[in-house]
């Protein structure tokens, strides 16, 4: 069944090839400064080699939106996403896939009752809008500079060519590397606790565990996706939106890898906060709008007359529609996969009020007076807890989140063979994996009873109210090998 | 870098090469036209064969160029426009080769007194070729100067219409037989030819660096 599973992901992941190769290489090929085959190979070997080297393990960076849990669920959500996508590239608009994935996401948060991180939500939407504007702002700047200093170094035309064409070729593969580190992750992200694989051994020289073999396949539906179906959006990108030359295309390219550094660069945050100075959030930025905002930000410098603003507001409008589309295309699919195929497409989760939950909300400093009401019952899904407490307690949305995450009943046994099984051992550092093969057998009912019990072993040291960069980013180190743990551990109670 | 760059640097240097042999072909013609108005005949022969040399040169120099810059899909944005441009200016020596070899058939005997007249009709038309291929130069690497060469190439093609109407008005005014004169007139039009050759190049060209430009 998980083999059924995966084709959703693996359609994803070619939705994905087809959609944003476009960003990275539409403008170096529609300017004929590359082959769509050379382009094709070298996006292949890169996206290939950056999932592979540097793909993260399940999806961090939607956080609290992607936290789809049962498989048929996952598989609902990424074919919605996926099927989104392919009408969008069908019409030769080029898509953000994240958003995409958000809206068949919040699809799945409504068909299960979930609450959304409408805060979340937020940040992301509001992130778009600026990652466009400043990727607009920067491509009009290099757009000076780079004129500027052309006139002023009288380099032959030759010599310009040779030089664009190489840097084309470096930024797009810089960028091919980093679309498939951030992306493989929304493709199969989320079947790495139960990847199918066993540990493959290549000619004795190395060996390939199951989460690389999941990666490679993930990858190699990003590369079928490219060669099969990345042409539309192509011309979109490269060519319809604004005929751009072969410096413009480069200017574009090298002002989208500036926005999407400045949003995803750790260290320029850090740096930034050392300073003193304002930051830029760290969240995920669509790609696609971000080479379409420096796409636009070049025709508005050379006067705006070529830019077809019919195609820009038809490139908008499709940016509204694929995650509406992914949300209804969602729910639909959920509906029809949970009632007609009889799949599970969430976990049935009880939200339970008792003594145990209710100490612990209280040892988090959250009023618990409130919930005298309804204390010793049980819900059957977020949204039950969230009216019942909306309608009689004046909780906030942030502290309605941590209550939840309390009072989740989340069954958990440890069993250490599991992660061996699976080849995630790996993700952890040897302390940690002795520290959790100390609580072997142990069950716990709730997510954060597994935390505590982690509290304080060797490689599990949580930092209370962390005040820097650094020991908040050691903290969701931390919760990103703990929720591998809650994914591999969870069993149905009887 | 420099091993990477050796392809970009070859072609580079037979486009020189190139604007080099129409800017030598119009030094040529300007010395040949001196040869003749001197009756220095078998010097001027000699002119004419360095050019039909220069010519092939130049028509082998093109279609290297246009078959390297297909064959490797270099600058492929301004490709058309670069072979457009190389073969508009081949075909200016096309243009002085033929005049100084109907020069050779025909032999016209030029009356003295136009001597100055036909030597500032012909220099005109040299700047103008000479302008050219500056402007060109400048097109590959250093694009807000092609404006300053087409405002030169224009002014000297104007130069040469001028000079040249003063010229054939002269011719006509002259004792000398009608068919003669008819002969001198077509050889008059030939050398002013030349620089309108060069002024359509420029015409080009101007539409070609607004395109190019970022």
């Amino acid at each position: 069944m998980i083999f059924v599973y995966l084709i959703s992901g693996l359609f994803l992941g070619w939705s994905l090839g087809a959609n944003d190769t476009g960003n990275i290489f539409g403008a170096a090929v529609e300017t004929r400064m590359l082959r769509f085959k050379k382009a094709a190979l070298i996006a292949a070997i890169f996206i290939s080699l950056g999932a592979i080297l540097e793909g993260s393990g399940p999806s961090q960076t939607l956080g609290r939106l992607g936290s789809v849990d049962a498989l048929g669920g996952a598989f609902t959500v990424a074919l919605s996403a996926a099927a989104a996508i392919t009408v969008m590239v069908r019409f030769r608009i080029p898509v953000s896939t994240s958003q995409t994935i958000v809206g068949a996401i919040i699809g799945w948060n409504f068909f299960s009752g979930r609450l959304t991180d409408y805060n979340s939500l937020l940040t992301i939407a509001s992130s778009w809008v600026i990652a466009f504007v400043l990727s607009a702002a920067i491509a009009a700047l290099l757009f000076y500079i780079f004129r500027a200093r052309i006139n002023k170094s009288k380099m032959h035309l030759l010599e310009q060519d040779f030089y664009t064409r190489n840097a084309l070729i470096l930024v797009g593969a810089f960028g091919a590397y980093s679309l498939g580190a951030n992306n493989i992750a929304n493709v199969v992200g989320v079947f790495v606790p139960v990847t199918p694989f066993k540990d493959l051994s290549i000619g004795g020289l190395f060996v390939l565990d199951g989460v690389q073999q999941l990666y490679i396949l993930g990858a190699m539906s990003i590369v079928v996706g490219i060669y099969t179906y990345s042409k539309k959006v192509m011309r979109t990108v490269g060519r319809d939106l604004l005929h751009l030359s072969p410096m413009t295309a480069l200017i574009a390219l090298l002002a989208e890898a500036i926005v999407l550094f400045l949003f995803a660069s750790r260290w320029l945050y850090n740096t930034l906060l050392a300073l003193g100075l304002p930051t830029i959030p760290l969240v995920p930025v669509s790609s696609t709008q971000v080479i379409v905002g420096a796409v636009v930000g070049i025709g508005l410098v050379k006067g705006g007359k070529n830019l077809k603003l019919n195609i820009l507001s038809k490139i908008s409008l499709g940016w509204i529609v694929a995650p509406l589309m992914a949300f209804l295309f969602s729910f639909i699919a959920l509906f029809i996969f949970q009632n007609v195929f009889e799949q599970e497409v969430r976990k049935d989760l009880r939200y339970s009020f008792n003594s145990v939950t209710i100490s612990e909300l209280r040892a988090r400093d959250i009023k618990v007076d409130p919930l005298s009401l309804v204390n010793g019952r049980s819900f059957n899904s977020e949204m039950e807890v969230y009216r019942q407490l909306k309608e009689t307690h004046g909780y906030s949305r942030e502290e309605m989140f941590e209550v939840l995450s309390v009072v989740e009943v989340y069954p958990l046994k440890v069993n250490s063979s599991l992660l061996y099984d699976k080849g995630l051992q790996k993700r952890f550092s040897p302390d940690q994996l002795e520290s959790v093969k100390s609580l072997e057998d142990k069950s716990y009912r709730y997510k954060w009873r597994l935390k505590q019990a982690l509290s304080g072993k060797p490689g599990w040291n949580f930092i209370e109210d962390p005040a820097t960069e650094q020991e908040r980013n050691h903290n969701t180190q931390l919760e990103a090998a703990l929720s591998i743990l809650y994914r591999s551990f969870y069993f149905i109670e009887s | 870098m420099a091993l990477l760059l050796k392809t970009t640097k070859f072609i580079e240097s037979q486009i020189d090469a190139f604007l080099d042999i129409v800017s030598d072909s119009a030094t040529l013609f300007h010395l040949a036209m001196e040869d003749y108005l001197k009756d220095r005949i078998g010097q001027f022969e000699e002119r004419l064969s360095q050019i039909r040399e220069n010519e092939q040169k130049a028509d082998d120099l093109r279609v290297g160029i246009e078959r390297f810059l297909y064959e490797r899909t270099l600058i492929p944005e301004n490709r058309g426009d670069v072979l457009a441009i190389l073969e508009n200016t081949d075909e200016v020596i096309d243009n002085i080769k033929d005049s100084i070899l109907q020069f050779s058939i025909e032999m016209p005997q030029i009356p003295e007194e136009l001597d100055d007249l036909w030597m500032q009709t012909t220099r005109a038309s040299v700047n103008a070729v000479d302008q050219l291929t500056f402007a060109v130069r400048s097109f590959f690497r250093d694009l807000p100067a092609v404006n300053n060469y087409i405002h030169k190439v224009y002014f000297f093609e104007r130069e040469a219409d001028q000079i040249g109407e003063k010229l054939r008005r002269h011719i006509f005014s002259l004792d000398i037989e009608l068919s003669r004169k008819s002969q001198l007139r077509f050889f008059a039009i030939h050398i002013e030819k030349i620089s309108d050759y060069a002024q359509a190049v420029c015409d080009r060209l101007a539409i070609y660096a607004i395109k190019r430009q970022l």
